[in-house]
């Protein structure tokens, strides 16, 4: 059972890495970004196709694949940037929705819907705790999160353009007038967490499901992770991806509940807004 | 000395122009006194000159460089500073956060500071634990700290008390003095007036006087008639 729940922490590390991505967003860009997964699930891909069709070298292709994952993400901040710049978070949010199931259709529409051939990165046992194995995967994605948290964290309190960051994030007009550039400082923030998702998914790619809607519905655990922070808090987003895998490895043994696992992510949010909420009255908390 | 001048502008929202027709030059070192009736087009016409809203009429220009297609990034670069309406910290930052946002070197946070000493022990306190008047002063300092050329100041007295406000309105001249042209726009007409070099009345979406600031302190009944929108220009 400890094996299973370590297992999970591969794929908690996922959910952790994007759900400080999606925390990022809201927090200094106000959206909810749904297609923060379907970019980096389309970067990797291109990264598959470019590595078995062209024959390029994995590493390479991975770089393009993540790369493109950037660019893509920078394409939708850039629309935001530029026609929602004024828009309130709801509006922002949905208009992700846009992108997710244009990226979803076009890898259809590209690669088919069948789970693509990802070769592994990073493969092999880490290192052994008391006979459980830690794999390199696992040891990768958890890393990755806590080291993007702790340096988005030092980024934004420390530095000048964390601060910039910060009072755009707050007052958006104020800070513009302030001359601070909104537009390409949020699209810069849409560019850099679109490369961090894309890097995690093609690094645990290989380890699970992997065909587009999956990967691209990861989104789901994710936002369950970062609304443990209410969006707000990196350390909690980091700690409910990393929470919420050991939770679907270890329902994953159980053959009672295994059935429980993909509405896990689910129950994850609704107990959380259930809990949130508890002392709203219903006028005030709608 | 650098010119900002407005000529002809209109302001719309909406349906149509909430403020039209308005030309005048702000000099630098020079402080001009923007009174009017609630929603006469005050913020409307300050909005239009920072960017904000986009003026929908006329021209606004810097030294002969029409300024009215810029973002309000590159008017803010020009040395537009529009301080808002309220009070515009950003509450999570720290005084010195807030500062260093226009202050290039820690000598220029320095010298915001030293007009306002009651900073200096709320230096790391976030300002959303400051009170209202702190927060007007950190409003006011980094402002300073941007070096503006021109400084358009929108209702600063809204929400604070007379003795706090009365704290912070010496400090407009200052730096009026130090030749940077100021637009005021406020609710406590005397106050402005006595400040002021140049007033503008706007009533109804129209300038109702332009003329030395003097002339209206000294007849309360033109003051009068042009709230009232009476042409006394």
């Amino acid at each position: 059972m400890l094996q299973g729940a370590l297992a999970g922490l591969a794929a908690g590390g996922l959910y952790a890495v994007l759900a400080v991505c999606l925390t990022l967003m809201s927090r200094l860009v106000r959206v909810v970004n749904f297609s923060q997964a379907a970019t980096g699930m389309f970067g990797g891909f291109v990264a598959v196709w470019l590595v078995t069709e062209t024959g390029v070298p994995i590493w390479l292709g991975s770089v393009l694949g993540v790369l493109l994952a950037g660019v893509l993400s920078g394409v939708i901040g850039w629309i935001a940037a530029t026609w929602l710049s004024e828009a309130d978070t709801t509006t922002r949010s949905a208009m992700t929705v846009g992108p997710l199931l244009l990226l979803i259709s076009l890898s259809f529409i590209l690669f088919g819907n069948k789970p693509q051939p990802f070769a592994s990165i990073i493969s092999g046992p880490a290192f052994t705790v008391g006979g459980v194995v830690i794999s390199q995967v696992t040891l990768v994605t958890v890393s990755l999160a806590i080291v993007v948290a702790v340096a988005v964290r030092i980024l934004l309190t420390r530095t000048a353009i964390g601060t910039r960051l910060r009072a755009l994030s707050e007052r958006p007009t104020t800070a513009e007038l302030l001359g601070i550039p909104s537009k390409p400082l949020s699209i810069a923030v849409w560019v850099v967490t679109g490369v961090i998702s894309a890097i995690a998914i093609v690094v645990v790619a290989p380890t699970q499901s992997n065909d587009a809607i999956s990967l691209a519905m990861l989104i789901v655990p994710a936002a369950a992770a970062a609304l443990l922070g209410g969006f707000k808090r990196l350390d909690l987003a980091v700690v409910g991806g990393l929470v919420l895998g050991v939770l679907s490895g270890l329902v994953a043994q159980i053959d009672e509940v295994s059935l429980i696992r993909n509405f896990l992510p689910f129950l994850f949010i609704v107990v959380l807004l259930l809990w949130t909420q508890r002392k709203e009255v219903w006028d005030a908390a709608r | 000395m650098s010119a900002l001048i407005i000529d002809d502008v209109a302001v719309s929202r909406g349906a149509g122009p909430v403020i039209q027709g308005v030309s005048f030059t702000l000099e630098q070192g020079r402080v001009t006194a923007l009174v009017g009736p609630n929603g006469a087009g005050k913020t409307s016409l300050l909005d239009g000159i920072s960017g904000v809203a986009q003026i929908s009429a006329g021209t606004i220009r810097i030294d002969g460089t029409p300024i009215e297609k810029l973002s309000r990034v590159a008017r803010a670069k020009q040395g537009i500073v529009h301080i808002e309406q309220g009070r515009a910290v950003f509450p999570s930052l720290t005084v010195r956060e807030n500062l260093s946002l226009t202050a290039r070197t820690p000598a220029e946070i320095d010298a915001a500071l030293a007009r306002f000493p009651e900073l200096e022990k709320r230096i790391d306190a976030p300002t959303a634990l400051l009170s209202g008047g702190e927060q007007q002063m950190v409003v006011l300092a980094r402002a300073f700290a941007a070096r503006p050329r021109f400084l358009l100041i929108d209702e600063m007295s809204l929400g604070l008390a007379p003795v706090v406000f009365m704290r912070l309105l010496p400090i407009v001249s200052e730096i009026a003095e130090q030749g940077v042209g100021v637009l005021l726009v406020e609710q406590f007409t005397h106050l402005a007036l006595g400040l002021a070099e140049e007033a503008l009345v706007v009533a109804s979406g129209q300038v109702s006087f332009q003329g030395p600031a003097a002339t209206l302190r000294e007849d309360a009944s033109l003051l009068h008639r042009a709230y009232l929108g009476g042409a006394a220009a």
